[in-house]
C-alpha cells in the first residue's frame, strides 16, 4: 500500500507540474528525440508535421546539429500550414548555408508562395528566400524583391525593404544599382512603415547616394513623425546627412561658433581651466584651450584618415571650413524643416529616438535653440542602467563643449546609490564640468557625501573630481585644498590598518588633486605645501610620499619658509632612504638632485646628503634606484664643477641647462602618476564609437559640408586636385552657395600658376619681340594659353550647375563655359598683340557660339514614327547623377498633325533600370570597372502629350560601359512601341579637365611610348572660313586664328573636350600653318583616367592642311578608339 | 547601428516575452521555446527591427494562454501562428489593432508615479522628483479618438509620449490626442521635480566608537495624505568592514542577508508609535571608528494619490459610442528613495 502511495504522490507532483504546463512545448524541449522525428515529418497531418519541426527545433535550440534532416524539411515548405511554413522556415534558414544544394530544392517554392493571395505568405516567402544568403539565387531575390516592392501590401513591401541588406549582404556588385534603384523607389513609397524600413536600407547598401535622398527630403521629413520608431533612427541620420551634404552646416549652429571665434570662447566658457592638464602635458603646445568644442565639430566631419592625418602632422590648418559651408538656418528651408520634423521626436518613448533628434539639433539647430535638447536628455537617464550609461556619455562631450546648457541642471547628475560605478564615474566627470560660481557649494556637499561612499573606487574619484572643479573654478580652490588637506589627516587614522589599494587611492588621488590645484597659483598655497611636508611622516602610501616629495623639489625655491625647510626636509629623506619604496627613492634622488640645482645657499650641505644619497643607492637592489643614481651624479658632477669654477658668478647657462634637465627628469615621473582620461577623438552623438572611443566598423562621420554635388559627378573621396577643381562647386539652387575649403586652395594653387604663366608668358613676350624682329627661327613658339582657365572654367562649372538641374540650357552653359575662356584668353592675346599686329585677336568667343553639337537623327517622322521626329545629340553636360553617365539631348518633334501623347524612352531590356535617378555614383571605383557591361539607361520622365508642332528636349542619362556598339533602345509612344538605336560618340565618353600648358606637358611626357598613339589626317573646314572672310579687309595673321578657330570649333562640337593651349609658330611666311599646335585635355568619365589630345597643323593656310593627331592615354584600347573617331569627324565635312 | 537602439529593442523584446510567457526566466523560455522562436522571427528580421507592436504581434501569434491551452488539449491542434496578415500592420495606426468590439466600452486611465529623492547626511533633501506614467487601459469598439488633459500641465517638466499621441495638439494647448491601442499600455510618462516635501522621514544616525558602531534609525510620516503608506520598507548595505551586526525594531521584522544586506520591513506605521531600528555593529578589529556610511534604500507604496499633484481633468471620446465607463486611479510608489548616513 505505502509504496503504491508513494508512487501515487510521485505521480501527482509530476501531473500537477504537468498541469502547469499544459499546452506549452515543454515535453518537446525536454525530449525533443523520444520519437522517432523522419516519419513524422512525412506524415500527412499537419500536426504531425508541426510537431516533428518544434522537436527538430528544440535541438536546435539545445545546440544539436540536425541539418541531416534538410532534404524532408525542405519538403515541407509545400505545406499549406502557415504554422508549419513557419517552422520550416525557422529551420531552413538555420542551415541553409550549410546546405546549399538542398535547399536550391526549396526556390521553386518560395516562387510560388510569392504569388500567394496572402500577403503574409509573400512576406514570409521573400524573408525566408532573402535570408538564404546563397549567391546563386541572388538574381532571382532581386528580381522577387523588385516584385515585391510593388506589392499592394505594405507589410510585405516593408519586408521587401528589409530584404535588401541581405541581398546587399552578398557583395555582388552587379546587383548594387538595381538595388539602390529599388531603395529609391521605397523611399518614395506612402507609407510611413515602408520608408523606415527603407530608410534602414538606405544605411546599410548606399549611405552615400544622398541624391536619392535629395528627391524627396521634404516628403521625408514630413513623413518622419510617422515612421516607425525603429526606422526613424536610422531616417533621422540619413536627413541630418544629407542636409550637411547639400546645404553645409548651420551659421548659428554650435559647430559653427566653435570654428570662428575660437578666441572668444576661450575667454567665455572658461572650460581651458578644466584641460589644464591636457595642455601641459600635450606637445600640441598650449592650443588646446578653445580646441575642445572646435575639436569636436571637427571630429564630426572628418573621417580616421584625415584625423589621423591631421594629428601626425599637428597642423590644425589643414581642415579649415570656409563661410560658404555654412548656410543659415534662419533662411535656409530645408534646415528648418528638418528641425521642425524632428523636435517633437524629442519625446518619443524610444530612447534611441531621442538620442538621434538630440544629435540633429545638437548638429544643426541654433544655438539658442540646442537647450531644447536637455530636458529629453536627463528624462532618458530614468531608464535602464545600460541606455543610462550610453546617455551619459553623449551628455558628457555635450557638457563639456557648453558647459552652460546643463549648469542649471547639475542636481540631475547626483549619484544613486544604485547606480553602477561606471554610470558614478561619468556622473562626476559631469559634474565637475558644468559646474559653476552658484552651483559648487551644493556640489560640494554633495561630494562629500560620496567620499564616505562604501565603494572606495568611487570616493577616491570623487576626490579627483574635486579637484578638477578647483581648476575650473579657481575661487573655490582655498576651500577645496582645505577639505582635501582634512581628508589626508582623516585617512591617516585608517592608514594603518591597510584597507589596500582602495584607501591608498584615496590618499594618492586627494594628493595628486591638491598637487594640481596648488600648480595652478604656488605662491597662495605655500602653507599647504608646508603642510603636506610637516605629514610626510604619517603618510606612509608610496605614491602619496613621491608626490609630496615632488612637490619639496618642484616649489623648494617658493616664498620664505620652504628653503629654510629644506635642509630638515632632505636630511629626514636622506634618513629614511633605505625604507622607502621604489618610487618613493627615484623621486627622493630627483629632489634632492633638484633642490642641489637650484640651491643658493646650503650647498655644501646639500652637496654632503646628495653623495650619501649617492653611496646608498649605488648599492641599491633595484637597478632602476643604481641607474638613476648614476646618471644624476653624472649630471650633477659636471654642475659642481661648473659651480667650483665660476663660484658667485652664476652661470645662466649653464644653471639654465641644468634646469632643463631637472624638469625633464620630473616631468617624466609625475605624469606616471596621472590619469589621464582625456579623449581627442569624439564621434558623432549616439554612435556606437563614442561609447566605445573608438571608430567602430561601419561608423561613418558627417559627410563634408556641401559635398553632394561633388559626391555626384564625380569620383566620392579621395580626389585629385584636379578634378576636385573641375567638380567643386557647390551651387545649390536656392541659396547659391558656392565653393568649399578646397576651392580656395585650389584657386591660390590657380593664381600662383597665374602668375607664373603670366610671368612666363610676357618673358616669352619678350622672346617674341625679339624673334620677331629679325630672326626667321620658326621654332620658339607664342603661347596662346588661356592662363585663368582652370579657374575661370571653375566659374564656367559652376555655372552650368544650375544647368544640371535643368535651368538652363545646356547649349547656353557650354556658350558661357566657352565664353569665360575667350574672355580669359583675351588678355594673353592682346599682350601678343600688341607685340606683332595691333587689331589681331582670337575670339574664341564666337567658336563658343558656334559649337553645336551634331545632331543624329533617332527616329525619322517618314518611314517608322508616325510623325514623330525625334533627333539626339550628345551634351556636354556632365551628368547630375552620375559621374558613369553620359547626357544626352533628346529632341522630339511632332510632325504629324495628331497630338501624340505618352512618349518615353527606355532601355530595350527593361528589366533593368527602371528608375531614373536610382544610379548615382556607387562609390567603389573597382565595383564600377567589374560591374557587367551593358549599357544602361536612365529612362527619361515620359512626355505626356505633344501637339503638332510642337517640340519637346529631354535629357537622356546613358551608360555605355564603353561599348560603341548603337544602343537598342524602345521608344514608346501612344501605347506603341518602337525600336530605335542609339549610336554612342566616343568623343563624348570623356569629360574636360581642365589644366594649364605646364601640367599638360608633363603629363604628356608621361604618357610616352605605348600610351601614346598617333595618326594624321587631312583638314578642309577653314578653306571656306578663310574665302568667307577675305572679303573682309582683315591682317593676313587672322588666317592662322580662322584655322584655329575651326578646328577647335569642329573639335569642340564633336567631342567634349576642354582646350588647353594654342601654340602658334612665329615664321616668316604668314601663309605656313606648319607648327600650329592645339592641345586638348579631357578624361574618361568611367575612370578619371586623363586622355590628352595633341593636333599639329602642317601645310599652307590657304591649302587643306595635312593634320597630325596624338592621343595619349593609359587607356590603350580607348585612346586609340578616341583618335579614330577624332579623325574621323576632322575629315568630314561640316554641315551646314 | 547606435547602442540605444540596440539596449531599447532588447527592452522590447524582454518585455512582450515577459507579456506572452508571464515572467521571464531560463524555464519559461524552454517552456515556450516554439513561441520564443516564432516571437523573436517576427520581431528582428536580419539585425533591424521588423514588428514590435505587442498588439500586432499578438494577432499574429497567440499568446499561450488559458484558453488556448485547454482547446489544444481538447482538440489536439496547438497551431498558435494565426492564418491572416493583421490588418494593423498596414494602416497609419499601426498600435491598434484592427477594429476590436467590446459589449462594454472602458476606459482606466491610472497614474502611476515613483518619488526620487536624495536626502544627504545632514538629512536635507537635496532632490526630490516624480517621475510618472499615465497608464491606460482601453476596451473601445471602432476606431476611438479620446482627448486627455491635464488640471495642472504646466508642472510636467518633461515628458515622452507613446507613439500614438499626436505631437501639435500637445505643443500647443498641452492636450493629449490620441488613438488608443487595444488594451493595457503606457500613454505618456512625465517627470516632475523640484518637489518640497517627502511623505516620510528616514532619520539615521550612527555613532561609532572604538570598535563598536550603534544604529538608530526612526521612520515616520512626515504630513498627512489622508492616504494610508503602505508596505514601507528600509535596506542598505552594511559596509564591508562590519563584522557582525546586531539589529531589531520595534516594528516589523530585520533581515541580513547574506551580502550583508540589511532589509527592514515595517509594512503600515502604527498610531501608536514610531518605528525605529537599533543595535549595534562590531567593526574590524584594529578599526576605530566608522569611515563610510551606508545609504538607506527606502520603499513604500501610497494608493490613491499622485503625489506630484498632477490631476486629469477630463477624458473625453470623439466618437462617442452609446455608453462609456471611465476610470481613474493613482499610485505613488519610492523610487530611487535614499537616505544618506
Amino acid at each position: 500500500m505505502f509504496p503504491q502511495f508513494g508512487a501515487t504522490a510521485d505521480t501527482l507532483s509530476k501531473a500537477s507540474t504537468m498541469v502547469f504546463r499544459i499546452g506549452t512545448d515543454a515535453h518537446l524541449y525536454d525530449d525533443p528525440d523520444d520519437v522517432s522525428i523522419a516519419p513524422l515529418l512525412d506524415s500527412k497531418f499537419d500536426s504531425e508535421k508541426c510537431e516533428a519541426l518544434k522537436r527538430l527545433l528544440a535541438l536546435i535550440a539545445q545546440g544539436i546539429d540536425v541539418s541531416n534532416y534538410f532534404p524532408q524539411v525542405v519538403k515541407n515548405v509545400a505545406s499549406q500550414s502557415l504554422e508549419v511554413k513557419k517552422l520550416v522556415y525557422l529551420y531552413l534558414l538555420h542551415y541553409a548555408e550549410k546546405r546549399p544544394n538542398e535547399a536550391l530544392l526549396s526556390i521553386n517554392y518560395f516562387q510560388k508562395d510569392l504569388g500567394d493571395p496572402n500577403p503574409l505568405v509573400r512576406a514570409w516567402a521573400l524573408r525566408t528566400m532573402a535570408g538564404i544568403r546563397l549567391h546563386v539565387i541572388a538574381p532571382l531575390v532581386l528580381v522577387a524583391v523588385g516584385k515585391c516592392a510593388r506589392d499592394p501590401s505594405v507589410y510585405v513591401r516593408k519586408c521587401a525593404a528589409n530584404a535588401l541588406p541581405k541581398l546587399h549582404d552578398l557583395r555582388q556588385e552587379e546587383h548594387a544599382l538595381a538595388i539602390e534603384e529599388i531603395v529609391g523607389k521605397l523611399l518614395n513609397d506612402h507609407s510611413p512603415a515602408v520608408v523606415g524600413a527603407a530608410a534602414a536600407a538606405f544605411a546599410s547598401v548606399c549611405p552615400y547616394n544622398l541624391s536619392l535622398i535629395r528627391r524627396n527630403y521634404r516628403k521625408l521629413c514630413e513623413i518622419l513623425p510617422d515612421v516607425e520608431e525603429w526606422g526613424q533612427i536610422a531616417l533621422i541620420g540619413i536627413l541630418l546627412r544629407y542636409v550637411i551634404a547639400s546645404h553645409g552646416l548651420v551659421k548659428e549652429s554650435i559647430m559653427f561658433s566653435l570654428q570662428c571665434t575660437e578666441s572668444s570662447h576661450s575667454v567665455k566658457d572658461g572650460s581651458d581651466a578644466d584641460f589644464g592638464q591636457v595642455k601641459e602635458s600635450t606637445d600640441m603646445g598650449g592650443t588646446c584651450d578653445y580646441e575642445f568644442v572646435n575639436m569636436v565639430s571637427r571630429c564630426y566631419i572628418e573621417g580616421p584618415d584625415e584625423y589621423l592625418s591631421r594629428s601626425s602632422y599637428a597642423n590644425r590648418e589643414s581642415f579649415q571650413l570656409t563661410d560658404e559651408q555654412f548656410t543659415s538656418g534662419k533662411s535656409n528651408d530645408d534646415v528648418k524643416i528638418l528641425l521642425y520634423s524632428t523636435s517633437p521626436l524629442l519625446w518619443s518613448n524610444n530612447s534611441a529616438v531621442v538620442l538621434a533628434a538630440a544629435g540633429v539639433h545638437w548638429v544643426m539647430a541654433p544655438k539658442e535653440d540646442v537647450k531644447r535638447i536637455i530636458k529629453p536628455l536627463l528624462f532618458l537617464l530614468r531608464s535602464s542602467n545600460a541606455s543610462k550609461y550610453v546617455v551619459l556619455c553623449n551628455i558628457q562631450v555635450f557638457a563639456k563643449a557648453m558647459p552652460s546648457l546643463f549648469a542649471p541642471y547639475y542636481e540631475d547628475f547626483f549619484i544613486c546609490s544604485s547606480e553602477s560605478y561606471q554610470v558614478k564615474a561619468l556622473k562626476l566627470e559631469i559634474l565637475s564640468s558644468i559646474a559653476t560660481d552658484s552651483s559648487i557649494s551644493s556640489i560640494f556637499k554633495e561630494f562629500q557625501d560620496y567620499i564616505r561612499d562604501p565603494d572606495r573606487r568611487f570616493a577616491a574619484d570623487t576626490i579627483a573630481a574635486i579637484g578638477l572643479c578647483a581648476q575650473r573654478l579657481p575661487k573655490m580652490a582655498h576651500i577645496c585644498v582645505d577639505g582635501l588637506l582634512a581628508l589626508t589627516r582623516e585617512e591617516f587614522v585608517t592608514k594603518d590598518f591597510g584597507f589596500g589599494d582602495q584607501e591608498a587611492g584615496i590618499l594618492t588621488h586627494a594628493i595628486l588633486s591638491i598637487k594640481s590645484i596648488i600648480k595652478q597659483d604656488p605662491p597662495s598655497h605655500e602653507k599647504v605645501i608646508i603642510q603636506l611636508v610637516r605629514s610626510l611622516d604619517s603618510i606612509k602610501v608610496p605614491a602619496a610620499r613621491a608626490m609630496i616629495i615632488w612637490m619639496v623639489g618642484e616649489y623648494s625655491t617658493l616664498g620664505e619658509i620652504i628653503p629654510r625647510m629644506l635642509n630638515t626636509v632632505l636630511k629626514y629623506l636622506a634618513w629614511c632612504f633605505t625604507s622607502e619604496a621604489l618610487e618613493t627613492k627615484l623621486q627622493i634622488l630627483n629632489t634632492v638632485c633638484k633642490v642641489l640645482v637650484g640651491a643658493t645657499e646650503d650647498v655644501w650641505t646639500f652637496k654632503k646628503i646628495f653623495s650619501y644619497l649617492v653611496e646608498l643607492a649605488e648599492c641599491d637592489l633595484n637597478y632602476d634606484v643604481r641607474d638613476r643614481v648614476r646618471f644624476l651624479k653624472k649630471l650633477q658632477s659636471s654642475n659642481l664643477v661648473s659651480i667650483g669654477q665660476e663660484e658667485g658668478t652664476n652661470d645662466l647657462p649653464e644653471k639654465d641647462l641644468l634646469h632643463v634637465v631637472a624638469e625633464c627628469i620630473l616631468g617624466r615621473q609625475t605624469r606616471k602618476v596621472k590619469a589621464e582620461s582625456f579623449s581627442y577623438r569624439f564621434y558623432l552623438p549616439g554612435s556606437l564609437s563614442q561609447i566605445v572611443l573608438h571608430a567602430a566598423p561601419g561608423y561613418e562621420p558627417l559627410p563634408k559640408p556641401c559635398s553632394l554635388l561633388l559626391d555626384d559627378r564625380n569620383v566620392p573621396e579621395g580626389t585629385s586636385e584636379i578634378k576636385k577643381t573641375v567638380a567643386d562647386y557647390s551651387g545649390t539652387d536656392d541659396y547659391g552657395t558656392s565653393s568649399e575649403g578646397s576651392d580656395d586652395e585650389s584657386a591660390s594653387d590657380y593664381d600662383s600658376q597665374h602668375s607664373v604663366a603670366e610671368s612666363s608668358g610676357s618673358g616669352r613676350g619678350d622672346d617674341s619681340e625679339f624673334t620677331s624682329e629679325g630672326n626667321d627661327n620658326a621654332d620658339p613658339l607664342i603661347q596662346i594659353s588661356d592662363f585663368g582657365n582652370a579657374s575661370e572654367n571653375q566659374n564656367g562649372v559652376s555655372q552650368s550647375g544650375p544647368a544640371n538641374l535643368g535651368e538652363l540650357m545646356s547649349d547656353r552653359a557650354l556658350e558661357s563655359w566657352l565664353d569665360e575662356q575667350s574672355g580669359s584668353s583675351n588678355p594673353g592675346i592682346s599682350e601678343q598683340s600688341q607685340v606683332r599686329i595691333s587689331s589681331a585677336r582670337i575670339s574664341l568667343g564666337d567658336v563658343g557660339k558656334r559649337v553645336k553639337p551634331k545632331c543624329y537623327s533617332l527616329l525619322d517622322p517618314a518611314t517608322s514614327g508616325n510623325g514623330l521626329k525625334v533627333d539626339y545629340s550628345f551634351s556636354s553636360e556632365i551628368s547630375s547623377m552620375s559621374h558613369l553617365l553620359v547626357c544626352i539631348e533628346v529632341f522630339f518633334k511632332n510632325c504629324s498633325s495628331e497630338t501624340i501623347s505618352e512618349i518615353t524612352l527606355v532601355d530595350e531590356d527593361s528589366n533593368r533600370a527602371l528608375d531614373a535617378a536610382d544610379k548615382a555614383a556607387d562609390v567603389n571605383q573597382s565595383s564600377l570597372a567589374s560591374s557587367d557591361n551593358v549599357p544602361t539607361l536612365v529612362p527619361m520622365e515620359s512626355i505626356a502629350s505633344l501637339e503638332p508642332d510642337q517640340t519637346a528636349r529631354r535629357i537622356l542619362h546613358v551608360r555605355f560601359h564603353h561599348h560603341l556598339l548603337p544602343l537598342k533602345l524602345a521608344l514608346y509612344c501612344d501605347g506603341k512601341k518602337l525600336p530605335v538605336k542609339l549610336r554612342p560618340d566616343i568623343g563624348y565618353f570623356v569629360k574636360p579637365l581642365p589644366m594649364d600648358v605646364e601640367v599638360f606637358i608633363d603629363r604628356e611626357s608621361r604618357l610616352p611610348g605605348m600610351f601614346e598613339y598617333t595618326r594624321s589626317c587631312a583638314f578642309t573646314d577653314h578653306i571656306e572660313e578663310l574665302n568667307k572672310e577675305n572679303g573682309d579687309s582683315l591682317f593676313v595673321k587672322d588666317k592662322f586664328l580662322a584655322i584655329c578657330e575651326s578646328l577647335a570649333l569642329k573639335i569642340l562640337s564633336n567631342a567634349n573636350l576642354c582646350l588647353v593651349s594654342i601654340d602658334m609658330p612665329v615664321a616668316a611666311n604668314l601663309d605656313d600653318a606648319s607648327g600650329l599646335r592645339l592641345r586638348f585635355s579631357s578624361e574618361i568619365l568611367s575612370s578619371s583616367i586623363p586622355c590628352l589630345i595633341t593636333i599639329t597643323v602642317e601645310g599652307k593656310c590657304s591649302d587643306p592642311l595635312n593634320l597630325s593627331i596624338k592621343v595619349n592615354c593609359e587607356e590603350t584600347v580607348f585612346g586609340l578608339n578616341l583618335l579614330n573617331r577624332i579623325a574621323n569627324f576632322l575629315v568630314e565635312p561640316t554641315l551646314g | 547601428m547606435p547602442p540605444l537602439m540596440g539596449i531599447e529593442f532588447l527592452c522590447r523584446v524582454s518585455d512582450v516575452l515577459s507579456d506572452y510567457l508571464g515572467g521571464l526566466n531560463e524555464d519559461v523560455i524552454k517552456d515556450n521555446f516554439v513561441i520564443v522562436y516564432e516571437l523573436l522571427d517576427e520581431m528582428i528580421d536580419n539585425g533591424f527591427p521588423l514588428t514590435t507592436e505587442p498588439n500586432i504581434l499578438r494577432e499574429m501569434i497567440a499568446p499561450p494562454n488559458i484558453v488556448s491551452k485547454v482547446l489544444s488539449v481538447v482538440t489536439g491542434n496547438s497551431s498558435n501562428v494565426s492564418d491572416t496578415l493583421p490588418g494593423a500592420t498596414g494602416s497609419c495606426i499601426p498600435w491598434r489593432a484592427a477594429d476590436p468590439k467590446y459589449a462594454n466600452n472602458e476606459v482606466y486611465v491610472d497614474l502611476v508615479e515613483e518619488m526620487d529623492a536624495v536626502i544627504n547626511r545632514d538629512g536635507a533633501l537635496v532632490k526630490c522628483e516624480v517621475y510618472g506614467e499615465v497608464r491606460v487601459n482601453s476596451h473601445l469598439s471602432g476606431l476611438p479618438d479620446l482627448t486627455l488633459s491635464f488640471a495642472n500641465p504646466s508642472i510636467l517638466d518633461d515628458v515622452r509620449f507613446h507613439p500614438c499621441v499626436r505631437f501639435r495638439p500637445w505643443e500647443s494647448h498641452q492636450i493629449l490626442s490620441f488613438v488608443p491601442p487595444d488594451g493595457e499600455f503606457k500613454l505618456m510618462s512625465y517627470r516632475v521635480k523640484k518637489l518640497k516635501s517627502t511623505p516620510i522621514y528616514v532619520k539615521p544616525q550612527l555613532s561609532s566608537d572604538a570598535g563598536k558602531c550603534r544604529v538608530n534609525v526612526l521612520v515616520g510620516i512626515r504630513n498627512d495624505h489622508g492616504k494610508t503608506i503602505d508596505s514601507i520598507t528600509l535596506q542598505f548595505q552594511l559596509p564591508p568592514c562590519i563584522l557582525s551586526a546586531d539589529l531589531t525594531s520595534n516594528t516589523g521584522t530585520v533581515n541580513i542577508l547574506g551580502n550583508k544586506t540589511c532589509s527592514w520591513s515595517i509594512g503600515r506605521i502604527p498610531k501608536d508609535k514610531t518605528p525605529s531600528l537599533s543595535g549595534t555593529l562590531v567593526l574590524e578589529s584594529e578599526l576605530e571608528r566608522l569611515h563610510v556610511f551606508p545609504t538607506f534604500r527606502v520603499g513604500f507604496k501610497i494608493m490613491g494619490v499622485a503625489l506630484s499633484g498632477l490631476q486629469i481633468d477630463k477624458l473625453d471620446l470623439k466618437t462617442a459610442p452609446s455608453r462609456l465607463y471611465k476610470g481613474f486611479r493613482a499610485l505613488t510608489r519610492a523610487g530611487e528613495f535614499e537616505v544618506r548616513s
